[in-house]
Parts: C-alpha cells; sequence; structure tokens
C-alpha cells in the first residue's frame, strides 16, 4: 500500500537510505579493525562454541559484556570463513536500523515535517557522536547497537501496546545490557516515556526491567567491585588528556571532581560540540592563534542548533503544550542526563551517541515548531539565515563523514602492515598455528584491499572536515 | 496576509531543506560512481612505488608491494611533491620524510644498511634535524660505518 504513505515520508526515507548506502559504501571500503577486534576474534575462533563465549569473561573482567563476546563469536561462526562479509554486513545492517528507526520515529507527514525531518538528518549524520560508532568495530559496534535499541525502545513506548511489545521491550533491555553497561539507557529511554505519559510498554513490563536493572547493577557493582576497582581510561580534563595514572594521581579514589567534570563536559559535547572526548579543543586551538575552520563549522552548527531546541523547549513550556513534540524534547533531556551520568568515569564521543541520537529527535523539533508558526519579516530573515547557517554546517559535517571514514581506512591498513612482528614484540602473537594461520589471512584481506593515501586528498579538507582527535 | 505568511513560512522551510539536500547530492555523487564500479570523490588515488609509500607513511602499502616481490633496496620514481627529490631508495624516502617507524618496517622487511648507505642515511637524517630519526637511524649502524658527514651526498 505504497499510496497510503505520504510522499514526504517515502522522501525522507529515501534520503536516509542515501545516507545510510554512502556510510556502508565507506564500511565497505575498510578493512576489519586491527586494534580492539583481533584479540575478540581470535577469542571467538579458540571458543569452541556461543555457551562457551557466553560465560568466558564472567566474573574476570571489570566488564560484563556477556553478549558481546557471544556477538563475535556467532558472527565468526556462520562466516564460513568470509569474516569481512559477515561482520561488515552486520555492521550495516545495524547502520541501516539506525537510519530506519530514526526516520520512522519522525513521523513525516508534510512537507514541514519533510523540511525539518532533513535538518534532523543531517544533524544525526553529522553529529560527532555518531561517527566514532560507525567508523570503529571491535569487530562489531556495541554502543551503535545500543543506539539501535535505544531508539527501538522510543518506538515501542510510543506504540499501543500488547504483550509482544512488552515481550520486545524487555528482550532489548536484557540483550543491550548484557551487550555494555551503556544498555541500562533502554531502560532510561522506557522509563522516561511511560513517565511522560506514554504506555506503550506496559507498568508490569517496566516494572520487571526495573528488576532486572537492579540485579545487574548488583553483579556490576557488588559483585564484580574488585575488578570495577582496577577499571579506567585515558579521558580529557579541560585542555589536556590524562592517562589513567595520571587521573588517579591527581584526582585519587572514589567519586571526585573529575566524575563531575565528565558528566557536565559529556552533556556540553552533545549541544555544543564542545569539549571533545573531555578536551576543549576549540579553546586550546584559539589560544595557539589557529582555529580551523572545522572548529567554527561544528561549534557555530551545534550552538545554533541547541538555541532553537532550547526556544522550542521554552516556549512549550509557556504555553504549556503537551504533546508528541514536548514528550521527544523532555525524553531528550532524560536520555542526555542519563547518558552523561554513564560517562562519570571517563569522556568518549562513542558513550554519548545515544544522547546524540536523540538530540536529532529534538532538532526536528525545533525546526518543525518554528515553520510551524508565523514570524515578522525581520525575525524570519534572522531565522532564514540562522537555519541557513546551522544546515550548512551539519550537511558540511554529514559530508565530512565519508572523508574521516577514508582516513579511518587508511590507519587501520596501516595497523595490519605491523603483523606479525608487533604482537611478537609485545607477547601477543598466538602459538597456536591454526590462529597464526587466522590473523595472517586476516592481514593479507588488509593490505590486499585497495585504500587511498590521504596525500591524494586536497589540503583544504583536513581543515573543513572533521577529524579523528584521540 | 495569510498567504504571506505561507510563502514566508516556505522560504524558512527552503533554508532548513537546501543544506541537507545538497549534502544528499553529494553523496549521491559517491555512490552512483561507486555502484558503477568506478571510484566516487574522497575515494580518489593512484598507485604508489615503494619509495612513495615510504615517504607517505602508507605502511599497509609498502608491506603489499613488498610480499608482491619489490625490492627494498631499490631506486624508485617518486611523483613531484612528495618529496624534493625524483627518485630514491624506500629508506631514503623514509628518512627525508622524518618517517621512523617506516624505516623500522623497512628494515622488518628486507631493506638493508651497509657501511655506505648507513652513512649516507645518518647524515640525510642530521639533515633532516629530527632526532628520533636520527636515533633511529643510528640504532642500525653496521660496524665498519663511519658517523662522519664531510663530502657525504645526500639526495637533497
Amino acid at each position: 500500500m505504497i499510496s497510503a504513505v505520504p510522499a514526504p515520508r517515502l522522501f525522507a526515507y529515501a534520503s536516509a537510505a542515501i545516507l545510510a548506502a554512502s556510510l556502508a559504501y565507506g564500511l565497505l571500503h575498510m578493512p576489519l579493525q586491527f586494534h580492539d577486534a583481533l584479540d575478540e576474534m581470535m577469542a571467538a575462533q579458540r571458543s569452541p562454541s556461543l555457551r562457551a563465549s557466553f560465560t568466558s569473561t564472567f566474573g574476570e573482567t571489570s566488564y560484563f559484556r556477556l553478549l558481546r563476546i557471544t556477538e563475535t563469536k556467532f558472527f565468526f561462526d556462520v562466516s564460513g570463513g568470509h569474516y569481512f562479509a559477515s561482520y561488515k554486513a552486520f555492521h550495516i545492517a545495524v547502520v541501516a536500523a539506525a537510519f530506519v528507526l530514526l526516520t520512522g520515529y519522525l513521523r513525516v507527514a508534510t512537507g514541514i515535517d519533510l523540511a525539518a525531518a532533513l535538518f534532523a538528518l543531517a544533524v544525526f549524520t553529522g553529529l560527532h557522536t555518531l561517527v566514532p560508532i560507525v567508523k570503529e568495530a571491535y569487530p562489531v559496534n556495541h554502543y551503535l547497537q545500543i543506539m539501535v535499541f535505544s531508539l527501538a525502545a522510543a518506538h515501542v513506548a510510543r506504540s499501543r501496546g500488547g504483550w509482544w511489545i512488552d515481550a520486545a521491550a524487555i528482550v532489548m533491555y536484557i540483550a543491550g545490557s548484557l551487550l555494555l553497561e551503556s544498555g541500562v539507557l533502554i531502560w532510561v529511554v522506557i522509563a522516561a516515556s511511560r513517565l511522560l505519559g506514554r504506555r506503550g510498554v506496559s507498568d508490569r513490563a517496566i516494572a520487571l526491567m526495573t528488576l532486572l536493572l537492579a540485579g545487574y547493577l548488583f553483579v556490576r557493582f557488588v559483585w564484580l567491585l574488585p575488578n570495577l576497582r582496577a577499571m579506567g581510561n585515558a579521558s580529557g580534563y579541560f585542555f589536556e588528556r590524562l592517562e589513567v595514572a595520571q587521573i588517579r594521581e591527581r584526582f585519587g579514589p572514589g567519586l571526585t571532581r573529575f566524575n563531575v567534570y565528565n558528566v557536565l563536559a559529556s552533556i556540553a559535547s552533545v549541544l555544543f560540540s564542545e569539549p571533545r572526548a573531555g578536551v576543549f579543543l576549540f579553546a586550546k586551538a584559539w589560544s595557539m592563534g589557529d582555529v580551523p575552520p572545522r572548529m567554527w563549522i561544528s561549534i557555530a552548527s551545534s550552538a545554533i542548533t541547541t538555541a532553537l531546541i532550547g526556544v522550542a523547549v521554552w516556549r512549550r513550556w509557556v504555553n504549556r503544550t503537551m504533546d508528541d513534540g514536548s514528550t521527544d524534547l523532555a525524553l531528550f533531556m532524560a536520555v542526555l542526563c542519563a547518558n552523561a551520568v554513564a560517562s562519570y568515569a571517563y569522556t568518549k564521543d562513542d558513550i554519548i551517541s545515544v544522547a546524540g541520537a536523540f538530540y536529532a529527535v529534538a532538532a526536528f523539533w525545533a525546526v518543525r515548531d518554528l515553520l510551524s508558526r508565523p514570524h515578522r519579516v525581520v525575525a524570519s530573515v534572522v531565522l532564514g539565515a540562522a537555519l541557513l547557517i546551522a544546515g550548512s554546517g551539519w550537511s558540511i559535517r554529514t559530508v565530512g563523514v565519508n572523508y574521516l571514514l577514508r582516513t579511518q581506512a587508511f590507519a587501520i591498513r596501516n595497523d595490519w602492515a605491523w603483523v606479525p612482528d608487533e604482537m611478537q614484540r609485545h607477547g601477543t602473537w598466538p602459538t597456536e598455528p591454526s590462529t597464526q594461520r587466522f590473523v595472517i589471512g586476516l592481514r593479507d584481506s588488509a593490505l590486499a584491499m585497495p585504500v587511498v593515501n590521504p596525500w591524494f586528498v586536497p589540503r583544504w579538507m583536513d581543515r573543513v572536515f572533521d577529524v579523528d582527535y584521540f | 496576509m495569510a498567504g504571506g505568511s505561507d510563502r514566508m513560512r516556505r522560504v524558512l522551510a527552503a533554508c532548513a531543506a537546501a543544506p541537507p539536500l545538497v549534502a544528499l547530492a553529494i553523496n549521491v555523487a559517491i555512490l552512483i560512481p561507486g555502484a558503477a564500479g568506478g571510484t566516487p570523490p574522497f575515494w580518489r588515488g593512484g598507485p604508489l612505488t615503494l619509495s612513495e609509500a615510504a615517504a607517505l607513511h602508507d605502511q599497509g602499502e609498502l608491506v603489499r608491494l613488498i610480499a608482491a616481490g619489490s625490492d627494498p633496496n631499490a631506486r624508485y620514481a617518486l611523483r613531484p611533491g612528495v618529496l624534493a627529490a625524483r627518485s630514491l631508495t624506500p629508506l631514503e624516502a623514509a628518512v627525508g620524510a622524518r618517517r621512523a617507524e617506516v624505516v623500522d618496517l623497512l628494515m622488518l622487511h628486507g631493506a638493508t644498511m651497509d657501511a655506505n648507505n648507513w652513512t649516507r642515511l645518518h647524515c640525510l637524517a642530521i639533515q633532516t634535524g629530527a632526532s628520533d630519526m636520527v636515533e633511529t637511524v643510528d640504532r642500525y649502524r653496521p660496524n665498519a660505518a663511519g658517523a662522519s658527514c664531510e663530502g657525504v651526498a645526500t639526495p637533497f
């Protein structure tokens, strides 16, 4: 019943398909990752079964990511030796799901909706929180899956409900929490939606999910506490990047002002594209007398969009408007806060990717609101200029994702050049001949992949398009 | 008044949608050549010689070329703009471009430094002014190699 679907909605889906296909093209021209991925694939190769993979790390590390290991094993086993095809196909499918879920969530029906949706799609693709979860895979990206689960959770929370909706919500929550700590955000989306009046998921199902959450928190923070204490990661602090030892030395153990900084920095990063991974890059570049255009583009597009979201929130608050838009804006704020709290230990762009997705939803409502009401001529000129500037910024950032994927492909291929010598030097070279053959096979496939040297890319792109800062 | 307001709204909608539409058009321009078997913008490059790969930090291409039979001790042509020389050995290119880790990679993959070419590379490393480059070359110093740069010709 294609005819029943409004044309603007079809156009929005087509636009999302183009953006997703563009990312898929980049992913297919990028070798499988070496760092943080090869160890996982070697473990999958050694593991005798999915069950063995599922239980392999329980209680042995600070992480409680049982499904992550199992998933890597699953795609290893079903690959039939075509590892690249298996892992990339899954990665691309998840990227596509993210675009479909976001576009579907916006419920585009009119031309005004379409204009706002195009803006939101550019925000979604161009925001710095999406890029890392697309370009990195270990060998699948779990942050990306959490984002997809969170968007799906928002869908089911908004649905008419039913036993299968409850079942889907519970399964997504269990899967998400066993994939990654950020899985707790799936519960946040559903619980916040319920508090905001959406009854798609029943109270009974939410109660069960809350019990599961309590159980998860017990395992993670009580049972695995000894491992948890040893956890850490390099992170930014104002103008510098600190290693784990430096963080411990400067701030000491337990909750400190560093954790407060991480939460606030994560919120600011989504809203203003600064700081990045905790480091205020713009201010740092300013103090050095050279702010590249890419920083102006990021800050201007984000600041204008956040201002528009702020206006939308304020107007709805003042007018006591309660509709889907108000609920989604409130949901964005809830997810942003929860996602920032989840970044308390260290800040990374990929950790706040769920908030980034809901930021795009908030941007949709902000632009839609603005286009739906009349303005005076002067206000129209100012708002038109603001939309053009912000939209242009997001569009440059969107196109720049292709550039980042190409850069990442070059970096990954270079990493493989050091196999097996570097692994032998670090004592990580496997002893089993079958695993050695497996690794050499992966290396040969990676090196055989044609990748463009950055020398062939015009220099201006380095300054206009976003780069990998850390 | 209503007509004017509608017109203004349409203009605002165009302001919101036009830049993303341009981005979409660029993405389509990337996808069409890709789908047709060609190479889209952002993904266009060209074949490199072993010395170019060494100068341009292309470690993956460097290892691939050596595995495909390129001699890591031979001299190869360089495109204009890569380095200020028309042809160099991969080691000279790596040292001239201050790529210390590429020197290590070349040495792992069959490049050799004898007494003659070591002195030449050592002097070239000093000429670059990069201390890590000098340290790297010095790690491979053969016993018989002299360290004086007096009268030693370097490629640049």
